[in-house]
This record gives C-alpha cells, structure tokens and sequence, in this order.
C-alpha cells in the first residue's frame, strides 16, 4: 500500500470515528425524573370511594399542569398487606411524574451550561480533522518517517486535540452531574443552596420546555437525572478518533492502535495511582462538616480551609515534623558513619569471616522490627533508652544498617580500586585513601544511601507508636495518628498533617529513584 | 586484584567494628531477648518470671484464632507478592517502552513507594467509607453509580481491599527493580530477534524474562519478607477486626503484645515469624551466594 493510500485510509477512519461521536450525541443520553405530585391514599382499596376520591385529585392536578403545557404521567401502586389483626389492608400512591430523556443537542438548545462543554468537544473534534487533513496537504505522498516540518506539526497538533476532545467528554459528565443535578436537586430537597437563575431558567427549557417559571425549583423536587451509560460510548469512539490520528501521523494502523492503547494504559495507571493522593490532598482542605458530608455534595472543597495548615501546625505536627527531621538526620549520620566503613573492607579488603558477615549483613535484613517488638522494647527499658528520640536513633540506624552497606558496597565496587592502589604506593594508609580518594567518587552513591536511609527513618511509624509514648517526643508518622480516634476521625486535619510528612519525602524519593534500582540490583545481584 | 594493601591482618575487623557493634545491641540483642522471653513466665505487668518451657507455644498455638491468622499470612503474603510482581513487571514493560511524558510517568510510579504506609491507609480507609467515602462520592458524581454502595460490607470484603492496598504499594518496587534489569539489556538482542522474526510474546519468552529474571528475583524475595512483616495497612484499616479474623501473624503479635498485654505469646509467635523468616532468608542466601560463586 502507498503512502498516500495508508494515509487517505487513516484519516477517512477518523472522520468515522468522528461521525460516530456526533451520533451519541444525538442520542437520547440523558435521562431527567422529577416527581412532580405524591399522593398516598391510606387504607384504600382499588375501585373504593376513597381511590375515587383520590384519583379525581390527582387528575384534576395532572390537567391543572397540562393547562399550563407541562405533560405528565401518572402512575399508581398498590401496597397490601396483613395487619396484626389478621385484617387485609392497602395503600395506594399515586404518582405525578415528569419523564423526559434528551440528547446532546438539547442542552445545546436550552442553553443548559454544560452544552458549552460539548460545543467545546464538537469543536475539537473538528479542529483535529482538519489539522490532520492540513497534514496530509503536499505531503500525503511521503512515507511517514519522512514527513518533517510543518506537516509533522499539523498531524501532531491533530493528536493533541483528540486527546483534548476526550477529556471534554468526561468533563462534560462531571460539568453536569456535579455542578448542575446534584446540585439542583439538592436544593429542592432543601441540603445545598440555590444554584443560581441561570441554571433554573435553563433547566425549566429543558424539562419543562419553559412552562415552570417561578414554580421550577418547587417542580425539580426530587428530580432523579443521570447521564446514561450510552453517553460512556463517547470514550472508544474519541479514543478510536485519536489512533486513527495517531495512525495518520505513523503510518500504520496497527502501530497507531498500539499506541493508542499503550497510553491508554500509561494514563489508567497514573490515574489510579494519583488518586488517593489526589484525594488526600481535596480533603486536607476541606472543612469539618464538609469531610465527612453524607450528601456527597461536591468533590472538592466549597471553600479551599488553607487554615487548616496553621490550625495543625499549632496542634503540634510542627514539633512532630522536628522531630522526624532531628530522628532521621541522626539515624542517618550513624548509619553512614558505622556503614561506610564496613563497606569499604568489605569491598576492597580480604579476610577471614568476609563471607560470614557478609550472610549475617544479608540475615539481619530479615529481622524486622515489629517481629523484634518485644526485645527492643525491654532493650530500651534497659538502657534507659525508653521514650527517647536517641533510642529511634539508633534503632533505625541499626535496622538501616544492612541496607545502607548493601548498597554503600555495590557503590564501592564499582569503582576502580587502582586510584586508591596508586595512594597507598604514594604513601598514603586506607584511612587517607578511603576519605581522599574513594568517598568524592561515590559521592552519587552516598548520597543515594543517604537519603534512602533518612526516608526510611522518616516513614518508620511501628517501633514509635511501641517506645514513645510522651507527646513531646512523637515523629510525625505517629504524631499524625491523633487526629485518627478509633472513634471520631478528623480526616480533614489528618490529611492535611499527611500531606506535609509525604510531600518531602516523595521530592527527595525522585531524586534517588534511578540511582537507588540500580543499586539495589546489583547489590543484590553480586551478593 | 580488586583490593587494597591491609598493613595488619587485624585491620579490616576494625573497620567493621562500628558496624557490628551497632548492629549486636539493636538487632541480634533483642532477637536474643525474644528468644529467651518466649520459654519464659511473663505477668500481665510484664514482670519477667521462671523458665517454662513450651506453655507460651503450646498457648500460642492452641488459640482458637491461630489458625486463621496463619491463613490470613498466607494469603497475604502470596498475594500481595504474587500479583504486585506480575502487575509491577507489566507496568515495567509499559514505562521501559518510549513515549511522551514517560518521565512524568515515572516520577508519579514512585508515589506509593515513598509515602509513608500509615498515611496511604489512612487516605484509602477515607476512600473505601460508606457514609462520606471518596470512592462512592467520585463514582456518584461521575454517573456511574446512583446509590451510595457499602464497600466494606464483610470482614473478607475487608480483607481483600488490604490486600489490594497491599498490592498497590508493593507494585512500584518491583516495577523499578525490573526496569533497572531492563534498561540494562543491549537494544541490540531485540533487533537480532525482530530480524530473525521474532514476535512480541516470543521476545517477551525468550529475551526479556530470562534477562531479568535476577531483578526479578531480588524483588520477589525481598518483597516476601516486606510484605510478611508489614504491619500499618491491617493496623490502620481494621486492627484485625472482627475478632482477629483479618489479622496476619505481625499484627496478630503486635496485639497480643502490646492491647492485650499477654507478652509471653506474643514471643512465642515472634520466633515462629522468626523462624520462617530464616527460611526464606537461608533459600535468598543460597541463591545470591550462588551467583557470587559463578562470578569468581
């Protein structure tokens, strides 16, 4: 197939996909229920007086409504059941409903303030086409590995703006779930406050076709709207408009669609992998009432609390986060000091037992702290170490050890020994060739184990919540834990102290997160 | 020669001594403390009494909820370690292939390793509520859902969502662990293999998983002892709660020891993690000692 063709083929498919967008739209997607009218008739049997009596009001309402050009339905059910006495009863509710499913373009056409969020997808959609068919202008007889210049740049920018087209769409859900429905009918059932004229005014076009007017919010009580699963179809077809761009601009179809899926995939990950820490971030600032809001209101604040900051800065994560900080600098401090030189024998220097330490270095990584509870606490108890910040100290440092020298020896090895051979002929001794000569050149891997080690301290929450038990003496790991009562939990404010104990400790994370695998590996790997 | 000049033969037992030293009264001092704690009497005031052989094992064991947090080890640790492996080596594979913004992709990959294990229960306890939780809120007003749904409606449902967020957190280690072996294969072996006409699953078979099988088995095994001795997910999110019945045997000991105050169990238990630590720790050894024989 020639170049031209391929690239015709693309693009007619993206045109389809584009088509095929447009169709949803069409679709019937959203679905309004307002109940307009309850009637329940108690102790009343079908055909009585009592059901004539009340299907006549309810007629009588339903015309009322149809006088004024708002058409509804009215449904009855009937309950029966046994009473106590063994008597039969029943009761009959008579609904007035207003039922109405609309497409896209009627929100377009009620001025709903969403459809702005769709014009806005519809736009995209043909801003892509024709950037990419622009693309293909003088150049749709090259092969696309040769395709430079401005053609490249058109059929990128196509790309760009499908992907851009795909998030309108689920914009457009959550522009009209959140801001708009939950919203009205929260207000009509008297929980949110009012949305505003605008959004009355345009959902009266909509459901009622005008013909609410002052009475809309009253109508809109427990009004039941949803976007039905048919509008979720917007997705492959948006995601099929982007490959088959994708498609234009690689050549292949096949390549597009792997492609495609491949960030596909990639943005499915990260998403769900920012999603507690996004979370986490919405609901440090969000106020009391709002974190714990049994209406689901809104998925962000209604007012951004920055004070709540300041509120647990001054309940004393402040000096928990000083304590963290002085915990993990010394933890780390004592680790390098005992490690660095462990490592440096162990990597250049031959000896008897070199293998056993070795084995009891790979051992002693399997001693975890929480099975060693017990021991380490009565050990500080001992040592009068009970309750102590120096007693983490060391105890990090001691369960970091292993790591710190796995890692310190890999760095080590790694590095020529000749430079320090040449040293020590020029009369230096190991202590001068290890401070002078090795430790500059490992400096990356020293500080990869530095800060490997000082995030682990920081992070260690079990031996604390065990040993400390004075208020002045927590990290923040366990510090933060006050604000979580088994009972009553303040989620606000223990997010809010989480967010300050993970946002250093990721930044740092970043910046070792290449050297450290490595380390890891091949420490690991070479025993 | 890949050493230096020792001027005395005692000179590099003096630089491990710090070391040693450190690790001696930290690390193999309470381990002895344990040992012997747990052939002894301890009162509920922690006074430490006369030897008594097995009564702490045979009290430990016999419990009516021993078996069941053994279970729950079990389960958790092979399917944390089992399921982050394969999805943390698919994720590898997704961020060693190259494309826009892989390194935003990377970076954002190191999250649930680096934060701290309390502070992510607690956000995912936040997420999985009931009445006010975040799951249900993002799915309510995206649609998808138009009822409220109990996501923790049974202990095992329980359960399960920690082993979920077990998986979640264990994932990034492996996935770095691999694309630290898969960077370091020669491009190369693929172009070798896609001229001879290799397909995708063939390279996957023949090329890709046997040249990273040393990273992956570094992470495996050190994911095996992680997983086995965490302890702030189960902690956080139910305290094995209902009635131990979603307690592994860390947090299983953890409260004998430290909420019910009966240490001499509690030590008991301690040496059998113990000891089935030093199982796994003597099959890592003979495997890493291996691959430094076949180096020398």
């Amino acid at each position: 197939m020639n170049p031209m063709q391929a690239n015709l083929r693309a693009l007619a498919a993206a045109l389809l996909c584009a088509v095929l967008s447009v169709v949803i739209v069409s679709l019937p997607v959203y679905h309004f229920e307002a109940n307009v009218y309850t009637k329940r008739s108690g102790n009343t049997f079908v055909g009585d007086e009592r059901y004539q009596a009340a299907r006549q009001e309810v007629d009588a309402l339903a015309a009322d409504y149809s006088a004024r050009g708002i058409e509804t339905e009215t449904t009855e059910e009937v309950i029966e059941r046994t009473n106590s006495k063994g008597e039969k009863t029943s009761l009959v509710v008579f609904r007035v409903n207003k039922e109405i499913r609309c497409s896209g373009w009627d929100f377009l056409r009620t001025g709903f303030p969403s459809g702005k969020v769709l014009i806005g997808m519809l736009a995209l959609e043909a801003a892509a086409l024709l950037l990419a068919a622009l693309g293909c202008l003088g150049s749709g007889n090259t092969l696309w590995r040769d395709v430079k210049g401005a053609s490249r740049a058109l059929r990128n920018g196509a790309i760009a703006l499908s992907v851009a087209a795909l998030a309108a769409a689920v914009v457009f859900i959550l522009y009209t779930n959140v801001i708009i429905n939950r919203q009205i009918s929260l207000y009509a059932t008297g929980i949110a406050p009012s949305p505003g004229e605008k959004v009355l005014s345009a959902a009266d076009a909509l459901i009622y076709q005008g013909a609410g007017g002052q009475d809309t919010a009253q109508l809109l009580k427990s009004t039941v709207s949803s976007v039905i699963p048919l509008w979720w179809l917007q997705i492959p077809a948006l995601l099929g408009l982007t490959v088959c761009l994708i498609a234009v601009r690689d050549g292949h179809v096949a390549h597009g669609l792997q492609r495609g899926l491949m960030y596909l995939a990639v943005i499915v990950m990260c998403v769900v992998i920012l999603y507690p820490f996004v979370i986490m971030f919405i609901s440090a600032f969000r106020t009391d009432a709002d974190a714990t809001d049994v209406n689901f209101q809104y998925m962000v604040p209604v007012t951004w609390m920055w004070e709540n900051l300041s509120y647990i800065l001054g309940r004393g994560v402040l000096k928990y986060l000083l304590n963290s900080l002085i915990l993990s600098a010394g933890a780390t401090c004592l680790a390098l000091l005992c490690g660095i030189p462990a490592a440096y024998a162990m990597a250049r220097m031959r000896f008897k037992g070199r293998k056993l330490f070795m084995g009891f270095v790979i051992m002693s990584q399997m001693f975890s702290p929480v099975v060693l509870l017990v021991g380490i606490s009565r050990l500080m108890i001992n040592l009068r170490l009970n309750d102590t910040l120096l007693g983490l100290v060391f105890v990090n440092a001691a369960f970091n050890q292993a790591f710190a020298i796995w890692l310190l020896r890999g760095t080590f090895v790694s590095i020529s020994p000749e430079m320090e051979q040449a040293a020590c002929i020029d009369g230096c001794n190991s202590v001068t060739a290890l401070i002078r000569v090795l430790l500059p050149m490992a400096a990356p891997g020293i500080v990869t184990t530095l800060i490997f080690v000082f995030i682990n301290s920081w992070n260690e929450y079990t031996i604390s919540t065990v040993l400390i038990n004075s208020d002045s003496n927590r990290p923040i790991t366990v510090g933060l834990t006050q604000f979580a009562a088994f009972s009553m939990i303040q989620w606000n404010y223990l997010f809010a102290s989480s967010l300050l104990a993970t946002i250093p400790v990721v930044i740092l994370f970043m910046f070792i997160e290449k050297h450290l695998v490595s380390g890891l590996t091949s420490g690991g790997v070479k025993g | 020669m890949n050493q230096i000049l020792v001027r005395h033969k005692w000179e590099p037992y003096l630089w491990l001594l710090p070391s040693v030293l450190l690790m001696g009264v930290f690390v193999v001092y309470p381990v002895c403390i344990v040992f012997k704690l747990s052939f002894s009497e301890i009162s509920r005031s922690g006074v430490v009494g006369s030897l008594n052989g097995l009564d702490n094992y045979i009290t430990a064991v016999t419990a009516p909820e021993f078996g069941s947090v053994m279970l729950n080890t079990l389960i958790w640790v092979v399917s944390v370690v089992g399921i982050s492996t394969l999805l943390g080596f698919v994720a590898a594979l997704l961020l060693n292939a190259e494309f826009f913004g892989r390194k935003v992709a990377r970076s954002i990959m190191v999250f649930p390793w680096a934060a701290t294990l309390v502070v992510q229960a607690s956000v995912w306890k936040y997420i999985i509520n009931y009445e006010y939780g975040a799951l249900n809120n993002t799915l309510l007003n995206l649609g998808v859902i138009s009822q409220s749904v109990n996501w923790r409606a049974t202990y095992v449902i329980d359960f399960i969502w920690e082993c979920g967020i077990g998986i979640f957190v264990t994932i990034p280690f492996v996935t770095f662990c691999v694309l630290a072996g898969l960077q370091s294969i020669d491009v190369s072996y693929y172009e070798a293999a896609t001229v001879d006409g290799a397909d995708f699953w063939k390279k996957l078979k023949h090329l890709t998983l046997p040249l990273v099988r040393p990273s992956l088995t570094v992470s495996t095994v050190l994911n095996i002892i992680y997983v086995f001795n965490s302890f702030p997910i189960i902690y956080t999110i139910t305290r094995g709660a209902p009635a131990h019945k979603t307690d592994t045997l860390v947090t299983y000991l953890y409260m004998l020891a430290f909420s019910e105050q009966r240490k001499g169990p509690a030590t008991a238990l301690s040496v059998v993690g113990f000891l089935i630590l030093c199982v796994c720790a003597g099959i890592y050894m003979m495997v890493t000692m291996r691959k430094e024989g076949e180096e020398a």
